[in-house]
């Protein structure tokens, strides 16, 4: 594995009195794509802004190649930024923001046009060198941003939701690009997005962030196959989560029966939060199934069927590719894989019941059509 | 209704440049009352140029209006760059502070600044003449502000605070950053609020009557003395000279405003 190039020690930051993190512990390796993903006011971009060095925390320290950088400005740190909305400089054309840095320490004059030309092609920009930058399009401008950027050199690139502002294929090819180019150059990514889908598909390691605090660090699938509490599962994809009973090793009860699972280190009948994904439940004729419940609605999402399934007065969502009809009865079974088993947290409780799924549904489509007007 | 808007904005119009016409008529006739047109003449001006006294009077209020606008337009800018950094609510006092000295009589400012300045050159400096060409920069230079500050502000607190993070990022301190990038953003701000300082020191009477010396006398304290006698039709040239210049810095301003807005709707 490589070094470690970053680390958080015990980072808080306070606003005038409110607690935006609150012990922030965390360390980030040389070449490695790290994603601080989380709902917007979670601290992401806190984070990422000490990293940058525009705020000073309030407490705890920054080392970057272990030396302590809590004081160091932004202009002395071997770190660049990709700002939210880009923040291109208006009055200079594409080449001048690209070589901008360049300038600015002073590199000669035949280095800056070699190393501009040499990322104008790594962001598929050749011939747009003296564009203004207000006929670039979103992609484009977004282009610009990296290649200013990375044509320093940095040691980590910075990138607060660089793809929010683009649509939903230039935000797929984007995110193709973005992976690319890192591999390619071999440069530590540090990635801030509210985006789980971009997070899960770019990262090597997401940090899962809500409320100043860090609710869990792994790898994609990790973090989606082991969510370590509700929120972590609630929010990286769809999942319902019940009560239930770890009654031993392996041994879960909720719903009045007992489950097979691969999940053991609970003590005796202790609490759990029991989370099962929508796409892992198989659907089978009532008198095969662990569980019978009846359809309550379904919704067509091209690629499958979100159907809610009431069981006992308690509706899960599973997502399934036959169709079943609202008011027909079915019965599930569960593989032991197919549930996870989470320690009960402040969360618990909070998230994973689909009873009020439809009204859900209904606010979403709303809000949708009052952006548009 | 809409017939009625246009007559009346064409009727506000009338009142207001009738004057203006009238001193223009005036400066190109050949007689020497107003009341009758007597011929067509260049000779006013002729006249104008002609006399050195009355162009060392416009000398001097050029020299006093573009050294006053100048600086500060410097100190205003960077009082802009150093009131925008702070916390919201003590922006808004300082803003009003900054805000007062315009709405404030000129009378009031010019005995108020004229009674510090004796004070300070006679009784701390021990000087016999207080009243000097420093004194009426310096005064000039304290009206000015407020204009300069209300011009830049508004384009500072428009503008995309990330561009300096961008900036510092890159590789530079805070202040190649403001020469580098926020100059560049301000810019018009900063123009419009220099030519608005330059007329109001250029035409300035009842702050520079009390402040300035015997030594530098500007063109409009002079004029006022005419008053009392008839006024030489070569004045009216010189203020027609006068309502050019001011009407053309107007428009060039608001050409620039123009074009950033055009800029930014591109945008």
């Amino acid at each position: 594995m490589s070094k470690e190039l970053i680390r958080l020690r015990d980072l808080t930051m306070e606003f005038d009195g409110e607690r935006i993190l609150d012990g922030i512990n965390l360390y980030i390796n040389d070449h490695e794509f790290l994603t601080l993903l989380g709902p917007s006011g979670c601290g992401k971009t806190t984070t990422l802004r000490i990293i940058g060095g525009f705020l000073t925390p309030t407490s705890g320290t920054v080392t970057f190649d272990g030396k302590r950088i809590n004081d160091v400005p932004p202009y002395e740190r071997q770190i660049n930024t990709v700002f939210q909305r880009y923040a291109l400089f208006p009055h200079l054309d594409v080449y001048d923001n690209i070589a901008f840095g360049l300038r600015v320490n002073k590199v000669p004059k035949d280095e800056i046009d070699r190393r501009v030309h040499e990322m104008l092609e790594v962001v598929s920009l050749k011939g747009y060198e003296h564009r203004r930058i207000n006929n670039l399009s979103g992609g484009q401008q977004q282009r610009v941003a990296i290649a200013r950027a990375l044509v320093n050199r940095p040691k980590v690139l910075l990138l607060d939701e660089p793809l929010g502002a683009l649509d939903l294929r230039l935000r797929k090819d984007m995110q193709n690009e973005l992976k690319r180019i890192q591999q390619a150059m071999g440069i530590t990514f540090i990635y801030v997005t509210h985006d789980q889908e971009e997070a899960l598909s770019m990262s090597d390691t997401i940090v899962v962030m809500d409320k100043g605090r860090i609710q869990q660090i792994g790898k994609p699938e990790d973090i989606y196959n082991e969510p370590k509490n509700a929120f972590v599962a609630d929010f990286i994809g769809e999942s319902n989560i019940l009560d239930g009973v770890m009654l031993s090793d392996y041994k879960v009860k909720f719903f009045g029966r007992v489950f097979d699972c691969v999940d053991k280190g609970f003590a005796p009948n202790e609490p759990v939060d029991v989370v099962i994904r929508p796409e892992d439940i198989d659907i089978v004729p009532p008198q095969q199934g662990h569980l019978v419940g009846t359809v309550t609605s379904v919704t067509f999402k091209g690629l499958n069927y979100d159907i809610i399934v009431e069981f006992k007065g308690f509706k899960w969502l599973i997502q399934t590719t036959d169709y079943h009809g609202e008011g027909s009865t079915i019965g599930i079974r569960l593989n032991p894989e197919d549930i996870h088993i989470m320690k009960k947290s402040e969360y618990s409780g909070m998230f994973g019941d689909y009873s009020s799924y439809s009204a859900e549904y209904d606010e979403l489509t709303e809000d949708a059509g009052d952006e548009e007007e | 209704m809409k017939k009625a808007n246009k007559i009346i904005t064409i009727a506000i119009f009338i009142f207001l440049y009738i004057p203006m016409l009238v001193l223009i008529v005036g400066s190109f006739n050949e007689g020497k009352s107003l009341a009758r047109f007597d011929g067509f003449t260049f000779e006013q001006y002729a006249e104008l140029f002609r006399d050195p006294d009355l162009l060392a009077l416009l000398g001097n209020s050029l020299i006093i209006s573009i050294l006053a606008s100048l600086i500060a337009t410097v100190f205003g800018t960077f009082s802009c760059v150093g009131i925008n950094s702070l916390k919201p609510r003590m922006r808004n006092t300082v803003m009003s502070l900054t805000n007062i000295p315009m709405t404030n009589p000129d009378i009031v400012t010019g005995i108020s600044l004229s009674l510090l300045f004796v004070f300070v050159g006679t009784k701390m400096l021990g000087q016999r003449n207080s009243l000097t060409f420093w004194t009426l920069l310096i005064a000039h230079i304290t009206f000015d502000l407020p204009y300069v500050i209300l011009n830049v502000m508004p384009k500072l607190q428009q503008m995309d605070r990330s561009l300096v993070d961008a900036a510092m990022d890159l590789g530079c301190t805070p202040i190649e950053s403001f020469f580098k990038v926020t100059i560049h953003e301000i810019m018009p701000g900063i123009v419009a609020g220099a030519i608005m300082a330059f007329t109001m020191s250029l035409d300035d009477f009842v702050i520079s009557y009390f402040v300035t010396g015997m030594d530098f006398v500007t063109l409009p304290v002079e004029i006022y003395s005419y008053t009392k006698k008839p006024i030489p039709p070569k004045i009216y040239a010189m203020f027609t000279l006068l309502f050019l210049l001011i009407l053309v810095l107007m428009i060039t301003m608001n050409l620039l405003q123009l074009k950033s807005e055009k800029k930014k709707a591109r945008g």
